[in-house]
């Protein structure tokens, strides 16, 4: 059985933990690369919803896992073959493998916040996105953080939003926003934190909780409306514009930090990827599963096997789990199919 | 000497009285149905000498030579030109001809007043006259020869267009009923008939290269047959009926119709009412050539081919049901392309606003976002930054906006693309241009807008509201950054006195003038023209002077005139977004030709409309302005 | 029956058995996009008369089938057709027309 190897596409935490599994499953895994780090999101995460866990700890322990597993780092796929049930891949170094297997964890790209230019990213100094905050409560370095006295997250960028061509619900921004609104008051307790959502959707353990602990111990306030444009004023400060829907009137206000909460968009270059494994799109313009029932973890294509993000915006919870099961659909793949 | 009165004739003269009264009777109501100013502005255009040159050289150009054809299609344009000048000097030559060698003409014959014959004389004239070897009539028979030849060709491509569009360059030719291929039949044989006739006695009537020798000659073989002559005669005549009986009906009526519509043009005149007077004369003009359906951003929707302007036209000419001219009217873009392509210059979004016009809202505006107008126009503007509740405490009636000569206004569009405002303030600042930014802060609409819903009353009260603010504030030059606001602000407000000009143009002055610093990049360029600074006011040069400044400018597959509309024009009210999505995409596809590494143009809705779709970068021209100087 | 005496100050509640839908119907029949909309608020807060008036297209698509036409009428009188809503509606949704359509189906005088 350890003679099967299996490729695995991205070291996030899908590509992590489905290498552990299958390694534990005695089979040999290879998780290559494209960038020079291991982690994907995670590791420029700070801390985690719901419950504000360390995200460094729990990349530690993915990388524990794989300590026996071979890793190649900025590594691209050049070429793949198909012959019979085995992939020659080719990757950018023109080293080759032959593997009985592949599981694509290419994960998600955070959508471009300057798609979106009535939000003004990149227009505006104190725009920033939900990425770069967390960069800054890692690393408190980030001038354009500068003691705000208010502050507003502006949920839903880049989803639910036909003209920017992503119609789905990311899902896991609304709790994002409410744990970075809890920190980002715990770190400026003097400020006042809105979040302008068009739908809470706290769906999982421990959600309803933070939504709770948000309002009654952080004070934060949610404003049921989407933000359609920020300008500047004489001095600087952004204002934006919104309607309180609940309210049905139309709101002004001046902010001193705006925090958009990107969704999560296909990632670039997997397109090159299916290509090459004949692997086609969903709807959304992610990886499709050969159905969400009980192939989830399927593809069209024999031996091609997918987990994560990269087939729908996922938790990170969602994401290992599909990881555990991805390794077991590889396994009974090629120990009852081959 | 034959005779000189054949029966064969009577098809022709009877349908050719029908048709020339049915003309005159047509162009006395429309010349009645204009609104009386329209009308007098007619009549005197007519005696005027300077206009009457123009509407002489107008009529020659457009009417027999189709110079506007040629230019682009050279083939279809030689087609036109061979058809038109040939009859027409077929006709004109005849009649020399036949005042010259018949002297039965204009004689008076019992049964024949002499109307008639001066009517089919020159039409038939081979039918009565001898052979006449002296070289004054030589020489009209070989001119006569020379022009049957002539259209005789026209009609051999008009044949192959109609078999292979592709041939003449066209992709797609309008599709008729049975009723105008009958018309088209008719007056595709009038001419090898007449040719046939001619020939097939040209030993007794004489005739030149054509007839005598490749007709007589060679097709008949040399021998003379009256009967089947005479059926000839009669086929010509009966066809020549049927022609002009059908004329009136038929999309042929643009032969005597566009000889009105340029009188009336040139006179000045524009359409007031969807289907009177001039837009009649318009209506009755189209030829349904169809060259406006290829360039219609909506033809690339496969089954929206039918709502483009010669379909429009055509339903309006039938008298289809009201909603369904409506229909096709709130769909349109109005990008304006259908009028640049239409050799007849048929102006038939003018049409389609006034079908707009006509449309009855029950319920009027209450025009409560005037009112709030008053405290916006006295605030001061060191007061400008500050919340809307303190505007309206500060309120001396009277004060003016700015002591600035030159006013800004971005209009509503530009506030969702902040980095248009972004850059135009950068490059005031830069130009220390004294300025003052009439709209930072909101403002009413232009009324463009309002003026294609076809609400006139409510456009004007916005446009009086405008004119009055901006004409209070004192300012010289006013500065627009949206091109919908630019084409009201021209065409209907009256701000004598005040300079209007899109930022185009305001930065390519700049650029003139040498207040601006530019560092060049190396980046390829592509420029999409905004129907309403481009078709609409020709701003083709400004623009690509500012580029060329900047960095290179690559062409678009079509460029200037034929920009493809970016499909987000507020001009159709009833388009959904699917549908706009695949103009969209369509006109990136145009621009993306020469694989450009950015699209610049020089409209918020454009920009807006193609950022969500285009490969590259899009970007307003101010901004790749304000990018490269400091 | 007995009187208790509540009958006399008139119900605040939004009677949706007594709302006649009809012509509201007719107008989603035109513009089947107005089933999209999610409330979303862009149209309200982008508006370029909301500035200086109560227009709200999201209000008054809500208010029509809630039988509020009177109210939603008042509003549509204050809408300047600058199609700023259609730009940013994150359905996609027509707005601009489906206002056309209200000032040609709902008649001022008899609703």
């Amino acid at each position: 059985m350890n003679t099967h190897k299996i490729l695995i596409i991205g070291a996030g935490p899908a590509g992590l933990e489905t290498a552990h599994q299958l390694k534990s499953l005695g089979l040999t895994p290879i998780i290559i690369e494209r960038s020079d780090k291991i982690g994907g999101h995670l590791a420029q995460w700070d801390r985690l919803f719901p419950s504000s866990d360390n995200a460094e700890e729990l990349l530690e322990r993915l990388k524990e896992q794989v300590k026996d597993v071979e890793i190649k780092l900025n590594s691209r796929i050049n070429h793949i073959e198909k012959e019979g049930d085995i992939f020659h891949v080719t990757l950018s170094n023109n080293k080759t493998y032959d593997v009985s297997a592949i599981v694509v964890c290419t994960g998600f790209d955070l959508f471009k916040a300057e798609k979106k230019q009535e939000y003004g990213y990149g227009i505006y100094n104190n725009v920033i996105t939900n990425a770069e905050l967390e960069k800054y409560f890692k690393t408190h370095q980030d001038e354009r953080i500068d003691e705000p006295k208010r502050i507003g997250f502006v949920h839903c960028v880049g989803s639910r939003d036909v003209k920017v061509n992503n119609t789905y619900c990311s899902k896991v921004c609304c709790a994002t926003a409410l744990k970075q609104a809890c920190e980002i008051k715990d770190e400026f307790p003097d400020a006042d934190v809105y979040c302008f959502y068009m739908d809470l959707r706290m769906f999982g353990k421990g959600y309803e909780d933070l939504y709770l602990k948000a309002q009654k111990d952080f004070d934060i306030k949610c404003v049921r409306g989407r933000v359609c444009e920020v300008s500047e004023n004489i001095e600087g400060k952004l204002v934006i514009k919104a309607e309180d829907t609940l309210l049905g009137t139309p709101m002004k206000m001046t902010l001193d930090l705006l925090v958009l909460m990107c969704g999560m968009e296909k990632a670039e270059g997997v397109e090159r990827i299916q290509n090459m494994l004949n692997i086609k799109s969903n709807s959304d313009g992610f990886i499709e599963s050969r159905d969400i029932f009980t192939g989830l973890n399927l593809t069209k294509e024999r031996g091609v096997f997918v987990a994560g993000a990269c087939t729908s915006p996922k938790t990170l919870p969602e994401t290992l789990a599909e990881a555990r099961s991805a390794a077991i659909e590889v396994f009974k793949y090629l120990s009852i199919e081959l | 000497m034959r005779p000189l009165f054949d029966p064969f004739v009577l098809p022709f003269v009877i349908s050719m009285t029908f048709v020339l009264l049915y003309c005159i009777i047509g162009m006395i109501r429309i010349v009645f149905q204009l609104p009386k100013e329209d009308r007098r502005k007619f009549l005197r255009s007519l005696i005027y000498p300077k206009s009457a040159l123009k509407n002489f050289r107008d009529l020659v150009n457009d009417c027999l030579l189709h110079t506007k054809i040629w230019k682009r299609k050279p083939l279809l344009g030689y087609m036109h030109m061979s058809i038109a000048l040939g009859w027409f000097m077929i006709i004109i030559v005849g009649h020399f001809e036949s005042i010259a060698f018949s002297p039965l003409r204009g004689l008076e014959v019992p049964f024949m007043p002499k109307l008639m014959s001066n009517l089919y004389l020159p039409i038939f004239f081979r039918y009565f006259a001898i052979e006449d070897l002296s070289l004054k009539a030589q020489i009209f028979s070989f001119l006569m020869d020379f022009f049957l030849l002539m259209i005789i060709s026209g009609i051999f491509i008009a044949v192959v267009k109609k078999k292979k569009p592709r041939k003449v360059g066209l992709k797609r030719v309008t599709k008729f009923g049975i009723k105008e291929d009958l018309v088209r039949l008719s007056l595709w044989t009038i001419f090898p008939l007449r040719f046939l006739a001619e020939s097939s006695m040209a030993n007794i009537a004489g005739g030149s290269f054509f007839t005598k020798y490749l007709g007589f000659e060679l097709l008949f073989g040399g021998n003379y047959n009256e009967t089947l002559s005479m059926i000839f005669w009669w086929l010509y005549s009966i066809d020549l009926a049927i022609f002009m009986t059908l004329l009136p009906f038929s999309r042929y009526m643009h032969i005597p119709a566009e000889a009105l519509l340029i009188l009336l043009r040139n006179a000045g005149l524009k359409t007031t009412e969807p289907r009177k007077g001039y837009a009649l004369a318009e209506i009755y003009s189209c030829p349904s050539c169809g060259m406006c359906i290829d360039v219609c951003p909506m033809s690339e929707v496969k089954d929206n081919y039918k709502n483009t302007a010669v379909y429009f036209i055509r339903n309006i000419r039938k008298g289809k049901r009201r909603r369904d001219v409506k229909a096709m009217t709130e769909k349109c873009l109005m990008c304006g392309k259908c009028i640049e392509v239409c050799p007849l210059g048929i102006e038939s979004l003018d049409i389609k606003i006034a079908q707009r016009n006509k449309t009855y809202y029950k319920i009027k505006s209450d025009f409560e976002y005037l009112k709030s107008q008053q405290d916006y126009k006295t605030t001061r503007p060191q007061d400008k930054a500050h919340s809307p509740e303190t505007q309206q405490l500060s309120n001396s009636a009277t004060q003016q906006l700015s002591n600035s000569a030159t006013l800004y206004f971005a209009g509503c569009m530009s506030h969702l693309t902040p980095t248009i405002t972004r850059s135009m303030k950068k490059i005031f600042e830069i130009a220390k241009e004294n300025y003052e930014f009439l709209d930072a802060e909101g403002s009413i609409c232009c009324g463009r807008p309002m003026m294609l819903t076809g609400k006139v009353n409510e456009a004007k009260a916005l446009i009086d509201k405008n004119t009055e603010l901006i004409k209070n504030s004192g300012a010289k030059r006013l500065i627009l950054s949206c091109p919908i606001c630019y084409k009201v602000f021209k065409e209907e407000y009256n701000l004598e006195g005040i300079e209007i000009l899109h930022h185009t143009q305001y930065i390519n002055e700049l650029i003139e003038n040498d207040k601006l610093e530019i560092d060049r990049d190396d980046k390829r360029y592509v420029y999409h023209d905004p129907c309403e600074l481009g078709r609409a006011f020709d701003i083709y040069d400004e623009p690509r002077n500012i580029i060329d400044n900047i960095g290179l400018l690559t062409p678009g597959k079509s460029d200037k005139d034929m920009a493809v509309c970016c499909g987000g024009s507020i001009g159709s009210l009833t388009m959904t977004l699917e549908e706009r999505d695949e103009i969209t995409k369509n006109s990136i596809k145009d621009l993306m030709h020469n694989n450009p590494d950015e699209i610049v143009t020089a409209c918020p809705l454009c920009l807006k409309t193609f950022a969500r779709l285009a490969p590259v970068k899009v970007r307003d021209i101010a901004e790749i302005v304000a990018n490269t100087i400091n | 029956m007995i009187d208790f005496g509540f009958s006399i100050s008139k119900s605040s509640h939004i009677k949706m058995d007594d709302v006649d839908l009809k012509l509201f119907n007719k107008l989603e029949a035109l513009n089947p996009d107005i089933k999209t909309c999610m409330a979303c608020g862009l149209c309200t807060a982008t508006c370029t008369a909301g500035k200086f008036t109560d227009v709200s297209f999201r209000q008054i698509i809500l208010m029509l089938q809630r039988g509020k036409e009177k109210e939603a009428v008042e509003k549509v009188k204050k809408c300047m057709m600058c199609g700023k809503c259609m730009l940013v509606c994150s359905r996609g949704i027509n707005t601009r027309n489906i206002l056309l359509s209200i000032t040609r189906i709902y008649n001022e005088q008899n609703i």
